[in-house]
Parts: structure tokens; C-alpha cells; sequence
């Protein structure tokens, strides 16, 4: 079974990019598979809004972060099919480390003062 | 982001194809076919929904986007009401300084003629010396002769206007009209409303056909635009014309700023001046116009006349003997009208106003950059949270826009008061004169492109410095760069901006001190004659039918009874007042005198009564003043001015001595001092005067020397001249100072202009001394709060704040210092009596800017002075 929704946390803006570009690292993946795998692998915490999904998808793609095409899935369905550009690929290393320096600041804090070796 | 835009409908596919693989993937975990769809669907959360999105977002965004920046800057405007408030006004005090001068502009030198259809393509003509005030170049019969043989002109076409009347019943209504050649309205490709032009005079043009197109103006007034006035009959001087045709409205005669009101045939001149000049090839009295063939330009067709000129000079020697070198000018500046006048003093005044918008943009430019360090830590916000530098600009430029459109919609409403501004300086005057700015499309659209240009010439640095500085998101949303170092008294630009207001209203100041100064000069100058203490009104015998000798009857019986009025010291007649424009001018020949090749023998002429020097109060130096027994039965006489005797006859004694004026030849019995009669800032020129007993003229202009107020004798002398004849209407009753004042015209108005500018100027610098000053102070209170703590007095606070503001008065000045000295030599030419580099006007000027510096900081110096040092350091 999948938790309760009151455990689920909504996306915060800013961070579905990086998990879309973070999925697409390991492959080419239509918008279904990536929600899938993105609710999957935070073990079912994030809550993928669809419909903020597909427009996230279609900025990163005006951005040139990330390409499309249509294709088949194994199942045999037609799926539009999005893959890393090198430009995105830039950007996921980029976000990735800003984003590690955000939770380390919010880690620092929340925890409590930092200890007298950090000052 | 549009370059490809992707279809809704490939769009709704990838949706579609989403719930199908969602769907495969429920029912492989074990969900039937029918609930894994409808648990898709609910997964999704509104299909519909991210379509819309999706729609908006490829289709709109941009219009969205744009809205949305209005909003956010309306909002942000109103959330600064003052320096909303401040900019909009200052801005709009720019442009409408601008907007009225280019009004003004606008109908007068790019609109001449009004109501004409190729304004472009017409041509003024002119012969001899170009002059403020050309006589009319051409004799009927060399028109005509010009008219048949040019190559380069589609149509040359005449004109003569003068005053007339229209005499039907009761008092004469006095107008002003043209005698035109026949192909008038066609060569000017004007159509009548109503009726026909006068083209089918054209057979009979030197004997006239009494026929008449009135004005729109008339036709309104006078005839209460009776659309069925076409073949009726109206009385001009006693002459009954046939109403053929009624002019279109706006279009007003040839001559700029000058209004006719109505055309009647050249043929009809001898009914009209009693004159038969229509018959002489010397006789000059026709302005004409010229119409370019397509392709021609002006210079060619100037080379064409010439040449046919030169012909005519040669056939007809004894008719050609002033000046025959003919110069043609585009009609802006024709020198008929007032134009000739205009043509100097607006070009000044825009480019004026123009340092005046340019102060302005500095005002706003420095009240952005203020208000952009303030909002650092919005800009900083915004552009950690995703926006592009281009939005953050954007933005910005999108909050000075709106501040462009108020300002400009605001300076149009000023500029619908102040456009008419112009014609609030003329004095009475019997001229016909139309000199008024309006606001059309073209002065619309200038002021609003010159509104936006400026918010965005004064927008765009602040904006991306503002940009710029909170691209570095991390400093500039630590408190310390925000409050302390790093605000803007440090910066280089606003304290540029501040010394750069000064400077500029250094230079309006000065134009403006120099301008008024040169007006003082002007007035205070010797005009050659007392114009206290005399009253004025003009009269016309001409439409009371008048024979030659009652004229000089009812002339000096009227002379002896207002003489016998109660308080009237003495009475005279002239056919022109001093300083009025309204003085004519003729050509003379005096004894002994070889006139070089070419020479113009053309002076300003006065038709005088008994008694004018000694009225006017002009000093008599040698011989006598004319009298009542200078009359027909005796010997021709005139009297010279000392200019007149020193041009032609240097060093000899002008008594006695023959002088032809307008082919008689009289003698000399009197030479007067030198007098203005034009323009106060004009040389003394030349003067004839000839005495009315011997040349009788009807439209003149009666003075009465007074004891006291002579505006109080004006009912007086209207119950004399209506004892005489019940009536003969006076009109222009004025005073001799009052009518004088059309002398400095044009003076007047270039230093009210320039004052108020400089007016202007000075406040909006002081506001952005004050700005500034004000803003660097408040930055600066954790500062001035140490240094209070570490011993400060309040004295030395006070002190440095004003050091600071008086800091940018000097460099302001030494630079607004340079600019005047290197641009006020392009006055020179307004100035009278005043050198460009006038001392007195830079010292006063710099001193009113300097108190006005000090009174800008002293508020801001003031409240740093009482900061408390505890507060101070405990706010930070």
C-alpha cells in the first residue's frame, strides 16, 4: 500500500526540475515513467502533481535541458520520449551541488548551533 | 522560447498516451481494466487542467507576462506614492515645456500657410538684401511677365493685402483683405467650399472683375454662414463685389501668422487704394509665391528668375534701378509675415527646452537610482527565485513607462494651457495676427515619444546598475552591504547626475539672466520719443466716401477740436505709430547723391500731421516741425532724421537740400534725432517724414498728448471725431506705451520663456540636491551615530552634510560655468545691449544657485544634526 497523503509532501518549486533531470540520467523515459519512478524511488514520499509535471517537462525542454520524440514502449503504446542534452546534463551537476550546499545550510540550522570546531 | 512552438493537440497525445501507460502498469499490478483507467485518471488530477496550462503558458505567456509587470509596477507605484508623484511631475514639467514650444513650432514655421496642399513645393521670392521686413518685390507688370515666361514654377501667383472695409450699413466693419492674381487659389491648391475661385477673372486681371471669395472666418461672422450666400452682393469700401466663392476653414491668405478675410481681383486694386500702381513697372507692391515644377528645386528655379529678372532689367532700365538680385526661400522662413520673426527666437527656445528635458531626465534618473538601491534586496529576491536578469530590467523599464505615459499625459494637459501661451504677449494692434500654438496629432505624438524616450534614456542605466548589483544575490542580501558602505552616497553616478543638474541649470539660468537682461536694456534704451502720456486710436475715411479734399478737412477740423479739449497739451495725425509694426517704408533719392549699382534707396517713411515731433515728443535738432500751411498749395517739404542726413549727406547741412520720396521731390526743412520705429533692439534707421497736408492718406492714427492717464481722455476723443461724423468707428484705442510693447514682441517672449525655464531648472535641481543629500544622510545614520558617539558635535554633522551639498554646487558650477561660456555665444544674436559673457549675470546666477544648494541640504543637514547617537546604533 501507498502512505497516507498526509505524508506525502508536494514538490517544492524549483526541486521537480531536478529530479526530472535526475531520472533521465539513467535513460530516455516518457512523462508516466518518470512521475513513476520519481514517486518510486523517494519511496513514495513526493506526490507528482501530473499536470505540473508535464509543464515542467515542456520548460526544460524550451530550455534546451532536455530533448523529445516520439517513440513505442515496450508495451507497444506511442509515449513521447525525453533524454538529457548535454546542456541539461550541465545543469543537473550545477543544481545538484547548489542544491547539497541548501540542505547542508538547512541541516546546520535545524540541527541546532553549529559546534565550536565549525566556526 | 517560440521558436518551436509544439501543437495543443500533440500536446493532449502525450496526456492520452500518459493514461495508457498508467493504466498498463495498474492493471499489471493487479487492478481490472476498468478501475486501473479510472485510477489514472484520479492520479492525474485534472487532465483538462494541465491542457489549459499548457495552452496559456505556449500561446500567451508573452501577453501575460506583460500584464502582469503592469500590475506589479502599478502596484509598486502606488506602494511610493511620493516619488511616484515627484517623477511624474517632474517628468511632465520637461516634456511640456517641450510639447508648448513645439506647438508653437508646429503651427507656425512647419505649418506657413495653413490650408494650402504642397507646402513643400512652394516657394517665397524675395528681391534685394534679405530683411526682417521686405518690401514686396514685383510691379504687376513684371509679375506678369514672370508668371508667362518661367520654365521651373507649375504657377507663380500675386497678392497685396491691406486693410479694407465692408460697407453695407451702419458703422464700416474694417477687415483685413487681399487682392489676388487669378490663378491665387489654384496655384495654392485651395477649393472653395462654396461657389468658384476667382480663375475666371483671369481674362480681365488688370482691369478687375468685381468679384470676391471670403474667408471661412467672415463668411461665419459676419455673413452667419448663410450656405446660399453664392451671388449675392457685398459693399467693399463702397463697391458692391458678387460673392463667387467662400474658402475653406484653417486656410487664412500667404503670409505666416497673418489672417485675410477675404480675396478679391489685383485689377480691383485702384477701387480699393485709390491708387493706379497696377499700371507701373516701378511701382513695387506684389508678394508672390511660387509653386515648383516636380523634380525643380528651389535653387534652380532662383537661378531661372534671375535671369529673367536680369532681362527684364535690361529691357526696362529706368524701372530697374534698386536691386534686381531675386532670392527664394522655403516657407518656413518666409521673410512675409511673422515667421521671419519666429524663425529666430523658436529654434532658441526649443533647444531650451530641450536642456530643460535634459535636466529633467537627470532629476528622474537620479530618483531611480535612489529608489533601486532601496528595493536591492526585492531584485535580489526575485532573481534567487528563478527571474532572468532581462525580466528584472524589463520590469523596470515596464514602472518607467507608465511613469512616461502619466508624465506625458500630464504635460499635454499643461501644454493645453500654455500652447496658447503665445498670443498672451501681443499687445492691441490693428495686425491681423493669428499667432497661437495648438495641440494636433503631431505635438501629441512628439509628446509622448519624447516622454517614453526619456524614461527610458533615464531609465535604463538605474535599471541595469540595479540588475547588476543584485546579480550577486549572496552580498546583496546581507544586511551590512544594504545599510552601511555600501549605499548610494558612494555612488559615483548619482553624485555625476546631481553635479550635471547644476551645471545644466547654470546654463538655463544664464540664458535665461542674459535673455532678461538684454530685455531690461532694450527697454530702458532711448526709443528717440516719450511714449508716456499719449493716447492712440485709428480711424478710416476711406469706406466714408470721403473726396481727397473733405478727407484734409474732417483731418483738421478734428485736430483743432481735440486740440481744445480740456488737459490735451497738443494732437497730431500719422499714418503709423513708432515701435507697431506698423511704419511703411518708400523709395527716395536726395540731391547729390550717386546711388552705387544696385543700392536699395528704400527707408522707413512716416505720412505725418502738424505738430508730430513736438506730440511724440522726438527732439527737433535743426529747421522746423511741419504745419498747417505745409499743404497742397505750398512747395513739397519733408523732415529727415539725423540717420538719414549722416547716411546721405555726411557732414553737409541737410536744410534746404531737395529729397525725392515716392517720386516727388520736396525739400528738407527739419532733421529730428534718431528714434526706434521698428524694434527697439534694431539700429537706428533712416527716417522720412512727408506732412499729411501734402499726402493724404485715410487709415490713420490719431495721438493725443495728455496731462495724466491718457486712457482717461478715450471717451473724450470718441465724442470729438463722432461730433464730426456719427460713424466713423475709432478702433485700437490704446496708448502709445501700450502699443509700443509689439516693439519687444519677440523679446518678450524669449525671456519670459527662457526665465521660466530657468525657473524650472532651478527647482529641479534643488530637488535633486535634496534627493540625493537627503537619501545619502538616511543611509548614513549608523555612521553619523558612531561619530556622534566617538565626539561629534552637532555643529560638525551640520557642517559636513552641507560641505557635502555645497561640494556638488561648486563642481556644478565650474561645470555649467564651461558650458555657458562655449554655448551662450548662440544667443548673441537675441541680445541687445548684453555681451554673452556677461559678469554681472554669471555672478548672480552662481550665487542663486549656491543658496539654492544650501537650502536643498539644510533640511537633510538639519535632521542628521539631531540624530540621537543611542537610537542610531541601536536601529542598526
Amino acid at each position: 500500500m501507498p502512505p497516507q497523503d498526509t505524508d506525502r509532501i508536494a514538490l517544492l518549486q524549483g526541486t521537480l526540475d531536478l529530479l526530472i533531470l535526475k531520472t533521465l540520467v539513467l535513460g530516455s523515459c516518457h512523462g508516466q515513467g518518470i512521475a513513476r519512478s520519481i514517486q518510486r524511488q523517494s519511496e513514495e514520499v513526493f506526490f507528482v502533481d501530473h499536470g505540473s509535471l508535464y509543464l515542467a517537462l515542456q520548460r526544460l525542454e524550451d530550455k534546451k535541458w532536455i530533448s523529445a520524440k516520439w517513440d513505442v514502449s515496450e508495451n507497444n503504446r506511442k509515449a513521447r520520449y525525453y533524454s538529457l542534452t548535454a546542456k541539461g546534463r550541465r545543469q543537473l551537476l550545477e543544481k545538484t551541488s547548489e542544491w547539497q550546499r541548501l540542505t547542508r545550510a538547512m541541516g546546520l540550522i535545524l540541527d541546532g548551533p553549529p559546534r565550536s570546531e565549525e566556526v | 522560447m517560440f521558436r518551436r512552438r509544439r501543437s495543443a493537440d500533440d500536446f493532449a497525445e502525450e496526456i492520452k498516451s500518459h493514461f495508457e501507460l498508467e493504466a498498463d502498469e495498474l492493471q499489471s499490478e493487479g487492478l481490472s481494466e476498468e478501475e486501473a483507467h479510472r485510477r489514472a485518471r484520479v492520479e492525474f488530477g485534472g487532465a483538462q487542467a494541465a491542457q489549459e496550462r499548457f495552452y496559456l503558458r505556449n500561446r500567451i505567456a508573452w501577453l501575460d507576462n506583460l500584464l502582469h509587470d503592469i500590475k506589479f509596477a502599478i502596484r509598486q507605484l502606488i506602494r511610493t506614492p511620493s516619488f511616484t508623484c515627484v517623477a511624474i511631475v517632474t517628468l511632465a514639467l520637461g516634456i511640456a515645456a517641450n510639447s508648448t514650444v513645439f506647438s508653437w513650432i508646429n503651427s507656425t514655421l512647419l505649418d506657413p500657410i495653413p490650408g494650402i496642399a504642397h507646402t513643400s513645393d512652394m516657394i517665397t521670392i524675395m528681391r534685394g538684401e534679405r530683411s526682417e521686413h521686405p518690401t514686396p518685390p514685383f510691379s504687376y507688370m513684371d509679375f506678369a511677365d514672370l508668371r508667362d515666361s518661367t520654365r521651373t514654377l507649375a504657377g507663380l501667383l500675386a497678392y497685396h493685402d491691406d486693410y479694407m472695409a465692408i460697407t453695407e450699413s451702419g458703422e464700416p466693419e474694417r477687415i483685413y483683405g487681399a487682392l489676388a492674381s487669378s490663378n491665387y487659389f489654384e496655384v495654392l491648391g485651395v477649393r472653395p467650399i462654396l461657389g468658384r475661385s476667382l480663375a475666371s477673372t483671369a481674362p480681365n486681371e488688370r482691369l478687375g472683375t468685381a468679384e470676391v471669395v471670403l474667408g471661412y472666418g467672415l463668411w461665419q461672422n459676419h455673413f452667419g454662414a448663410d450656405p446660399s450666400i453664392i451671388g449675392k452682393t457685398v459693399h467693399i469700401n463702397l463697391h458692391p463685389y458678387t460673392i463667387v466663392g467662400v474658402a475653406p476653414q484653417g486656410f487664412q491668405g500667404c503670409k505666416s501668422g497673418i489672417r485675410s478675410d477675404l480675396w478679391i481681383p489685383l485689377g480691383m486694386d485702384p477701387q480699393v487704394s485709390g491708387s493706379e500702381r497696377i499700371k507701373y513697372r516701378d511701382a513695387l507692391w506684389l508678394n508672390v509665391l511660387g509653386k515648383l515644377r516636380p523634380g525643380v528645386d528651389h535653387r534652380r528655379a532662383e537661378n531661372e528668375l534671375n535671369i529673367l529678372m536680369q532681362r527684364l532689367a535690361e529691357r526696362f532700365p529706368d524701372a530697374h534701378r534698386g536691386p534686381n538680385t531675386i532670392s527664394s526661400d522655403p516657407l518656413w522662413r518666409s521673410p512675409f509675415g511673422v515667421n521671419v520673426y519666429l524663425s529666430g527666437t523658436l529654434p532658441i527656445l526649443l533647444a531650451l527646452a530641450l536642456v530643460l528635458l535634459l535636466l529633467a531626465c537627470a532629476n528622474l534618473a537620479n530618483l531611480l537610482l535612489v529608489r533601486s538601491v532601496a528595493r536591492r534586496r526585492e531584485f535580489a529576491i526575485r532573481l534567487s527565485i528563478g527571474a532572468s536578469r532581462w525580466r528584472l530590467v524589463l520590469q523596470l523599464m515596464v514602472e518607467n513607462a507608465l511613469i512616461a505615459v502619466a508624465g506625458a499625459a500630464l504635460a499635454l494637459l499643461f501644454t493645453r494651457w500654455t500652447a496658447h501661451g503665445l498670443s498672451a504677449f501681443l499687445p492691441p494692434t490693428t495686425l491681423p495676427l493669428t499667432l497661437d500654438g495648438r495641440i494636433d496629432q503631431t505635438v501629441l505624438v512628439a509628446a509622448i515619444m519624447i516622454s517614453l524616450l526619456t524614461a527610458s534614456v533615464s531609465g535604463v542605466l538605474p535599471a541595469l546598475r540595479a540588475s547588476r548589483l543584485a546579480l550577486a544575490p549572496g552580498s546583496a542580501l546581507k544586511d551590512e552591504a544594504l545599510n552601511n558602505s555600501g549605499g548610494i552616497h558612494k555612488s559615483r553616478l548619482a553624485g555625476g547626475l546631481v553635479v550635471g543638474q547644476i551645471a545644466l541649470s547654470m546654463l538655463l539660468l544664464v540664458c535665461a539672466g542674459l535673455l532678461g537682461r538684454s530685455l531690461q536694456r532694450a527697454q530702458e534704451s532711448n526709443p528717440g520719443f516719450d511714449p508716456n502720456h499719449v493716447f492712440l486710436a485709428g480711424f478710416d475715411l476711406k469706406p466714408e466716401g470721403y473726396s481727397r479734399a473733405q478727407g484734409i478737412e474732417f483731418d483738421k477740423q478734428m485736430l483743432a477740436r481735440l486740440k481744445s479739449l480740456p488737459g490735451v497739451q497738443s494732437v497730431t495725425l500719422g499714418d503709423f505709430s513708432p515701435l507697431s509694426y506698423t511704419i511703411h517704408t518708400d523709395f527716395i533719392q536726395p540731391e547729390g547723391y550717386v546711388p552705387g549699382k544696385n543700392e536699395s534707396m528704400e527707408v522707413d517713411r512716416g505720412v505725418v500731421g502738424p505738430e508730430y515731433l513736438r506730440t511724440v515728443r522726438t527732439a527737433l535738432l535743426a529747421g522746423r516741425e511741419f504745419t498747417g500751411r505745409d499743404n497742397l498749395g505750398a512747395p513739397p517739404v519733408s523732415i529727415i532724421n539725423q540717420a538719414l542726413a549722416d547716411r546721405y549727406w555726411p557732414g553737409q547741412d541737410p536744410i534746404g537740400k531737395r529729397l525725392q520720396v515716392a517720386r516727388q521731390w520736396t525739400t528738407v526743412v527739419g532733421v529730428a534725432a534718431n528714434g526706434k520705429y521698428r524694434r527697439l533692439v534694431y539700429n537706428t534707421a533712416p527716417l522720412v517724414l512727408i506732412p499729411m497736408l501734402q499726402s493724404y492718406r485715410t487709415d490713420q492714427i490719431v495721438y493725443v498728448r495728455v496731462a495724466g492717464d491718457p486712457m482717461a481722455y478715450a471717451s473724450a476723443v470718441e465724442r470729438t471725431v463722432h461730433g464730426l461724423n456719427s460713424d466713423l468707428p475709432l478702433f485700437n484705442e490704446t496708448t502709445l506705451a501700450a502699443s509700443m510693447r509689439m516693439g519687444n514682441l519677440f523679446e518678450r517672449i524669449a525671456a519670459a520663456f527662457a526665465g521660466s525655464f530657468g525657473l524650472l531648472a532651478l527647482i529641479l535641481a534643488a530637488i535633486g540636491v535634496y534627493g540625493v543629500v537627503a537619501y545619502a544622510t538616511r543611509q548614513r545614520t549608523h555612521e553619523i551615530g558612531i561619530r556622534m558617539a566617538l565626539g561629534a558635535g552637532k555643529r560638525d554633522i551640520f557642517r559636513q552634510v552641507l560641505g557635502r551639498g555645497l561640494h556638488f554646487a561648486g563642481l556644478g558650477l565650474v561645470l555649467g560655468l564651461l558650458i555657458s561660456f562655449a554655448l551662450t555665444r548662440y544667443l548673441r544674436g537675441m541680445l541687445y545691449g548684453v555681451g554673452t559673457a556677461d559678469w554681472l549675470t554669471f555672478v548672480i546666477v552662481a550665487i542663486l544657485l549656491c543658496v539654492a544648494t544650501l537650502i536643498a541640504c539644510f533640511i537633510p543637514a538639519r535632521r542628521a544634526a539631531s540624530i540621537n547617537p543611542i537610537q542610531a546604533l541601536r536601529t542598526e
